[in-house]
């Protein structure tokens, strides 16, 4: 299975930031979504049977196009070194969004619904960006997705009607709130990969696959 | 301008007074606000923003006349008044059923429209109504509707009052404890709707829309109650019939409605409260300040700008100073040897329900019921044929009673059921759990009917053998399948199922060492989220594997399966299909993964009969049908209707042995049987028959104010709650509890008989 995150590079680009781009920091400006790999073995057959198996049963009933909660509680959110393998991802008890956000794609396509990768740019605080910074470098993994206090986060986008997508954050276990104006934790850019280059909304605004949408301004 | 608001309580669930008074304070700087309570326990009288208060005593103790008398005169006077109360805001209706020109409150007219579960008045609104049932049913029904709904279920008041209900006897705890504080019978089941809690707010003057917002709950209390929200403007789509809605009903005063959107964006509508929400400053805070906008359009006196501060809020924990005019009252004193005050309800609200309910039951509830009792649950045909053919001279109460045709008509239907869903490549064949009842007449009625012998151990098997089933016609399952030791056939039995891997691995050597033979070894498993102490479970990717690793292991002589059981009774009956759904998948990725096929697929049980019998044989045929389509090697269907079959079969008859008569027509009846002989009395309701001694007749029990109590001297021997006694029943009638021989009659122990 080919992994985009086996080619996963930490760019760091040297470059003012240039306040009008889509996604305020340049060095996620090409940056491709993760993808978890697979050894081509039993071993990650089984691990991967097991989540989409899991997946169900944890549905309880409820409609298919319910958030995948189960995720967070099954892995806390925290540093996990890349490339990783579905046998690896699911020994783990951390895993960072990229794991997570791949996961909760695969599970949307297990049940027959369509999902895209989905890309954050997030504004937190220096205080907030060096705690995690410490924890990923005593961890011994690339930190390449935090810039001062902006971060690069993973999600998905799932189709939830015709040309119209919700974004749900496995991360957190929950579906981004479309009204965004800034601040902490605010939302600053999205990007999708729907791979046609199309418009899709979500609430009031229009994200074209593939392309870095402005949500908020950097305070 | 003098404005009355109500409504002040200010702990975990509030009302909204407080936040009419801060937007009104903030539409109208100068304008003399009052705040009207009807306890001065209540903390929201001690807001800074009230100019006066009303404090009237509770309202158990209020002269309704006088005090209505009073609220005509300031009103008359030129008062306005808000309600923050659905029930002062009914009370209000019914003293001016076509409103007063400065009671900003709805009139009688709309409220009637309003009413919970079925809110009328909502056709044309982009909502659903979630599924309800009145509790006016019988508890047959009432519990048929827990099932189909996975016991997700709300058991709701008519004014207010929730309580989740998921299992039968907190339902009947609930029902006795909603019935008492609210007076009335009147409640009514609604099925969960999950999804996230949003609400849309209106003001309205005399059927004018004057504005509306829409409010997304982003934090909540324990008790769900709005702690944090956004706010936003009502789509066209929901306002444009809002407006009409509002117009038609001649609308006046706040209201809001609380609803749930799903996750396909459905929007179902739980009820319309006539009145402002708790979080109505919230919408101020947001520039929509509507209970001004309400004042300005019944007094012309134009509000101060509405200003938006932000499109969010929430709330904080504060401290006031308390009034000193209005000191605070002592705590009451704690339950006597218990822990914790009597708090609820410091203004009598439970008590102005059973004042309203009095004058005018049909003004708040709708139609009075004809009979209180509700519809007694039907019985089958068959059930009264088998009784008449008992000769009750000769029954020594409390006993078991064999429904004979009952159970001959149950298992060859189960029979042809099955013969109709086999094909010629997969054969779908029935198991009689013996544990259920071993009783011989069902064991062998099971085996006449083509049905295999489930046993759970060795005495079981022993017990199929002598009711005349080969071992081939047997099948082993659960944890103690070895006991008792030395009682293992050595034929060969038709499926052993394995309950973990150390069994799965013993099982493995026994068969090498030729100690016992299958044609079919397979596993139980345990699906994760579901609580079971039972089968090999999949909550982790290391027992999964394990698991694997065990199937490969398997002698390939061996024909492989994978049993599953849960109890749909107690699940629910959608629960239990997404729950073999899922086994599906599971048992996909086995044989995917383990490379065996799976050959048997053993599906348990515990179904309620009306569920199995009576259910859709669609829904069976579908099953069968996904089976082969995602499970090709499956050539045996192995279907286990457990209590299904057991419980009908049986009846348990006693006898009256004294009726003790209380006050308020409460009566309490000693029977001769117990919960010794009724250990599912918790579990599910049984329908009741008593023979009239005159007549012969026999007469169903309705619901009432009567308590069975059993012979034993225990205190939980209750073996029927809330039933209504025929009249005339006297000692030494019969009773006879259909229903119970299931568990009741496999489970039930000697107590009490020396």
């Amino acid at each position: 299975m080919y992994s985009a995150a086996d080619n996963r590079l930490d760019l760091i680009v040297d470059e003012p930031r240039v306040l009008d781009r889509p996604c305020p920091s340049a060095r996620w400006e090409s940056f491709p979504y993760s993808c978890i790999a697979h050894h081509g073995a039993d071993c990650c057959d089984i691990a991967r049977e097991w989540v989409m198996a899991y997946d169900f049963a944890q549905l309880n009933g409820a409609d298919r196009a319910s958030g995948p909660r189960w995720l967070r509680k099954r892995w806390t959110w925290g540093p996990s070194p890349w490339p990783i393998h579905w046998c690896e991802a699911v020994e783990r008890d951390t895993l960072d969004c990229g794991a997570l956000g791949c996961m909760a794609r695969e599970l949307f396509a297990e049940r027959g619904l369509t999902s895209f990768p989905a890309q954050f740019v997030q504004q937190y605080t220096d205080e907030a960006t060096a705690q995690w910074l410490g924890k990923w470098e005593a961890e011994k993994v690339s930190a390449h997705w935090i810039d001062e206090d902006v971060i690069y986060h993973e999600a998905c986008a799932l189709v939830s009607g015709e040309g119209e997508v919700k974004l749900f954050d496995p991360s957190a276990g929950w579906w981004v709130n479309p009204r965004q104006a800034g601040g902490y934790g605010g939302l600053l850019a999205v990007r999708i990969f729907d791979g046609e280059g199309r418009g899709w909304r979500w609430g009031d605004r229009i994200l074209r696959g593939g392309e870095w949408t402005k949500v908020a301004e950097r305070a | 301008m003098k404005i009355y608001v109500s409504g002040l309580y200010s702990g975990g669930n509030p009302q909204p007074g407080v936040g009419i008074i801060r937007s009104l304070r903030q539409g109208y700087p100068n304008a003399t606000l009052i705040g009207v309570e009807y306890s001065n326990r209540v903390s929201g009288i001690h807001w800074q923003d009230l100019d006066d208060l009303f404090i009237q005593r509770p309202w158990d103790e209020l002269d309704l006349d006088l005090y209505g008398e009073k609220v005509k005169a300031l009103l008359d006077g030129g008062a306005f008044w808000i309600s923050g109360s659905d029930l002062e805001a009914m009370w209000l209706a019914d003293l001016f059923p076509e409103g007063h020109r400065n009671l900003l409150a709805p009139p009688m007219a709309a409220l009637k429209r309003i009413g919970k579960p079925a809110v009328e008045a909502h056709e044309g609104l982009p909502v659903r109504i979630p599924t309800w049932i009145s509790t006016d049913l019988s508890d047959w029904e009432l519990h048929a509707f827990c099932r189909r709904h996975n016991w997700r279920v709300w058991l709701k008041g008519p004014y207010y009052d929730a309580a989740r209900t998921p299992s039968w006897d907190v339902f009947e705890a609930a029902r006795n404890a909603l019935t008492k504080v609210w007076s009335t019978q009147k409640l009514f089941l609604q099925a969960h709707v999950g999804g996230y809690e949003e609400s849309v707010m209106l003001s309205a003057y005399k059927g004018e829309l004057l504005g509306a917002v829409s409010m997304r709950k982003r934090d909540i209390t324990p008790e769900g109650k709005t702690w944090a929200g956004d706010v936003c403007d009502v789509p066209e789509a929901f306002l444009a019939p809002l407006r009409r809605i509002v117009k038609e009903l001649g609308w006046t005063g706040g209201g809001e409605l609380e609803m749930v959107r799903d996750p396909r964006n459905q929007l179902w509508l739980l009820e319309w409260n006539p009145r402002f929400p708790a979080w109505v400053h919230g919408a101020t805070i947001a520039g929509t300040n509507l209970p001004a906008r309400l004042v300005q359009a019944a007094s012309g006196v134009l509000a101060r700008p509405e200003r938006a501060e932000s499109e969010e809020f929430t709330r904080v924990v504060l401290e006031v100073p308390v009034r000193a005019d209005y000191p605070l009252p002592p705590l009451p004193e704690p339950f006597a040897g218990a822990i914790g005050h009597s708090m609820k309800h410091p203004s009598g609200l439970p008590s102005l329900a059973e004042r309203l309910h009095k004058r005018d039951a049909a003004m708040i509830e709708g139609e009075e019921l004809e009979d209180p009792g509700g519809e007694p649950p039907k019985v089958p045909e068959t059930f009264l044929a088998d009784l008449s053919a008992i000769d009750f001279e000769q029954v020594q109460t409390p006993e078991f009673l064999f429904m004979e045709s009952t159970a001959e008509s149950l298992f060859r239907k189960a029979n042809e059921r099955a013969h109709r869903l086999s094909t010629n490549q997969t054969q779908v064949v029935n198991a009689y759990s013996i544990k259920t009842n071993p009783d011989p007449r069902l064991i062998r009625l099971a085996r006449d009917n083509g049905f295999m012998a489930e046993a759970i151990s060795l005495l079981e098997v022993k017990a199929a053998l002598e009711c005349g089933f080969r071992p081939d016609e047997v099948i082993l399952n659960g944890p103690a399948k070895w006991w008792p030791e030395g009682m293992m056939p050595k034929e060969r039995m038709h499926a052993f199922f394995c309950d973990s891997i150390a069994d799965l691995e013993r099982t493995v050597a026994a068969m090498e060492a030729g100690e016992m033979s299958s044609r079919h070894v397979g596993v139980r498993i345990r699906t994760p989220n579901v609580v079971s102490r039972f089968g090999i479970p999949l909550d982790s990717p290391k027992t999964f594997r394990k698991l694997i690793e065990g199937v490969k292991r398997l002698p390939r002589d061996v024909k492989f399966g994978v049993h599953f059981h849960m109890a749909s009774a107690n699940i629910g009956v959608a629960q239990w299909w997404h729950l073999f759904e899922s086994i599906l998948k599971w048992c996909r990725s086995i044989e995917k993964l383990s490379g065996r096929s799976i050959e048997i697929l053993d599906m348990g049980g515990g179904w309620f009969p009306d569920d199995w019998h009576d259910g859709e044989e669609g829904d069976f045929a579908r099953a069968v049908d996904t089976i082969r389509a995602l499970l090709p090697g499956v050539r045996r269907i192995v279907s286990e209707p457990g209590k299904a079959m057991a419980q009908p079969s049986m009846a348990l008859a006693m006898r009256v042995l004294e009726i003790q008569e209380h006050e308020d027509d409460y009566v309490e009846a000693v029977v001769d049987g117990s919960i010794a002989e009724l250990p599912m009395y918790f579990f599910y309701p049984h329908r009741m028959l008593r023979k009239c001694g005159r007549t012969g007749e026999w007469q169903p029990l309705r619901r009432g104010k009567t308590h069975l109590m059993g012979r034993l001297c225990m205190e939980h021997d209750v073996v029927a709650a809330n039933v209504k006694l025929p009249e005339g029943t006297r000692p030494g009638d019969l009773i006879v509890f259909c229903d119970a021989g299931g568990y009741d009659r496999s489970m039930s122990y000697v107590f009490g008989r020396g």
